[in-house]
């Protein structure tokens, strides 16, 4: 069974079928993980222990917060991740705007 | 691999790679006959609702949708049809087709005194530009010439994930070639602006960027009472297993590869001034076809369509190859789609893909008919944007 890994960065992979708990998943050649719950089709397994207030990194980009610890090849979605979009893009933006010297 | 491809060298300098004979109609009463002459003559048409009694604003974006197809560097040949009495000055655009070197003429319905003999016409011109459209050969030109439009829809999990990464390995390959790529879809920018404004070439085109965000966010805040953030990911998105607006504005932002560097903000019937990344800020409702016909309006050669789902979709004067990331689609699908990006999925490398589709593309580009074409699915949507 696969998980697949978007970009090398990543915290999480993408289960490229549905995995049930025990399932183990090749992600690279070095690298497997222990599903330990239930992970449907398309769905995000966490590849490392993501403490709480840590990002969660897909696609090489911080997508979300982990807003409880995650352990190691949990399910990783809503009801573990926080989204932070809007914060992100207006400190980015002020940051950015500055940076450029614009109003 | 091969970097060079043969095409029409067009009497502007521009290259096609297809020597497409357009029928345009001016006016929707003008419709009818224009579909018949372009079912008995076998080529392409294009008919819309508009043409007549409209305000200037909605007029002119008319005039530019239906001028810029004609110019659009895969059609050889022009044959306008009209009633006669249409707001759209047939002379003018016919002027401005023939200005950029292209063959092309005018049938009225009024002026034929009859539908049936207006379709006549209509044929007998067709015909004569397709014998002319024949005598011309290809030439080998670098792919540094190609201009290709990359868009997704009727997306499932797959489509970020396998389906836009061999899109955004290929964008990376056609601009380090020299070529040029457009990517659109605006509407699903606001919320990875932070990541585009670094790819961007100068602060300049960072600050455009978003700008552009700050725009839709207040836009759509304005049309709906909510904010992009709170609508989105949608209830299906989630179910797919996309967790937040970040995530989900990433798959389209995968598009535009790992490198490449974003050249500047185009607009509505504008081509690339220089080759690269570029965007289109086409605000028209989400639609894939009006992105797909904003393209075919900036001169792009083909559009690379990313779908999980299947779509048919083509256009009057591109073709479109359509690749999936599902290979349970691409198994099941295969009469619509061209090529299949769902091994990434399996464990081949995206670069691979990435590589085969710059492969797939450039075969097209020398005449290879894609399933679009095969399937004679040629739409075109005038692009409505603001309503106008």
């Amino acid at each position: 069974m696969r998980a697949l890994h978007a970009d090398p960065a990543d915290n999480v992979a993408v289960a490229v079928q549905p995995v049930r708990a025990g399932d183990v998943l090749s992600v690279e050649q070095e690298l497997v993980v222990t599903a330990s719950e239930e992970i449907p089709m398309g769905h995000k397994i966490a590849l490392r222990d993501i403490p709480a207030g840590k990002a969660v990194i897909k696609y090489g980009v911080p997508i979300g917060r982990a807003s409880q610890d995650i352990p190691r090849g949990a399910h990783v979605h809503i009801h573990n991740i926080e989204d932070i979009t809007e914060e992100l893009c207006k400190e980015y933006d002020a940051e950015y705007r500055r940076r450029a010297g614009a109003k | 691999m091969n970097l060079t491809f043969n095409g029409y060298e067009r009497a502007n300098g521009e290259v096609g790679i297809r020597n497409y004979i357009l029928v345009l109609s001016m006016v929707n009463c003008a419709n009818t006959v224009a579909q018949q002459i372009s079912w008995e003559a076998g080529v392409q048409v294009i008919t819309h609702e508009a043409g007549c009694a409209e305000f200037s604003a909605n007029h002119a974006r008319t005039r530019l949708a239906l001028l810029s197809a004609a110019l659009n560097p895969n059609v050889f040949a022009v044959v306008l049809v009209g009633l006669g009495c249409e707001q759209t000055d047939h002379n003018s655009l016919m002027e401005e087709i023939r200005a950029a070197g292209k063959p092309a003429e005018y049938v009225g319905i009024q002026e034929e005194r009859s539908p049936r003999r207006a379709v006549e016409k209509g044929v007998r011109l067709v015909r004569e530009y397709l014998e002319q459209a024949e005598r011309q050969t290809r030439k080998p030109f670098p792919i540094s010439r190609l201009v290709l439009g990359v868009q997704c829809g009727g997306s499932d999990w797959t489509t970020a994930l396998s389906g836009n990464i061999s899109i955004g390995e290929m964008t990376d390959l056609l601009v380090d070639n020299g070529g040029s790529v457009i990517i659109s879809e605006v509407n699903g920018f606001p919320g990875s602006e932070h990541i585009i404004a670094e790819r961007a070439v100068s602060t300049e085109v960072g600050l455009a960027v978003i700008k552009m965000c700050d725009e839709l966010r207040e836009e759509h805040l304005a049309l709906h009472g909510q904010t992009i953030e709170e609508v989105n990911p949608t209830p299906g998105n989630k179910a797919g297993g996309i967790s937040t607006l970040v995530e989900k504005s990433m798959g389209n932002v995968k598009k535009m590869g790992r490198t490449s560097k974003l050249q500047g903000l185009i607009y509505a019937g504008e081509h690339v001034p220089h080759p690269g990344l570029w965007m289109l800020d086409l605000r028209a409702p989400v639609i894939d076809g009006n992105v797909t016909s904003g393209f075919a309006m900036s001169g792009a050669h083909m559009n690379v369509f990313s779908t999980g789902r299947g779509s048919p979709l083509g256009n009057a004067v591109m073709p479109v190859l359509k690749l999936t990331g599902n290979p349970v689609s691409y198994a099941e699908m295969g009469e619509f789609l061209d090529f299949n990006a769902g091994v990434i999925l399996e464990g081949t490398p995206a670069e691979e893909v990435g590589q085969a589709l710059l492969e797939k593309v450039i075969s097209i580009a020398n005449g290879e008919q894609t399933r679009s074409e095969i399937n004679g699915n040629f739409e075109f949507i005038i692009p409505r944007e603001n309503g106008r």
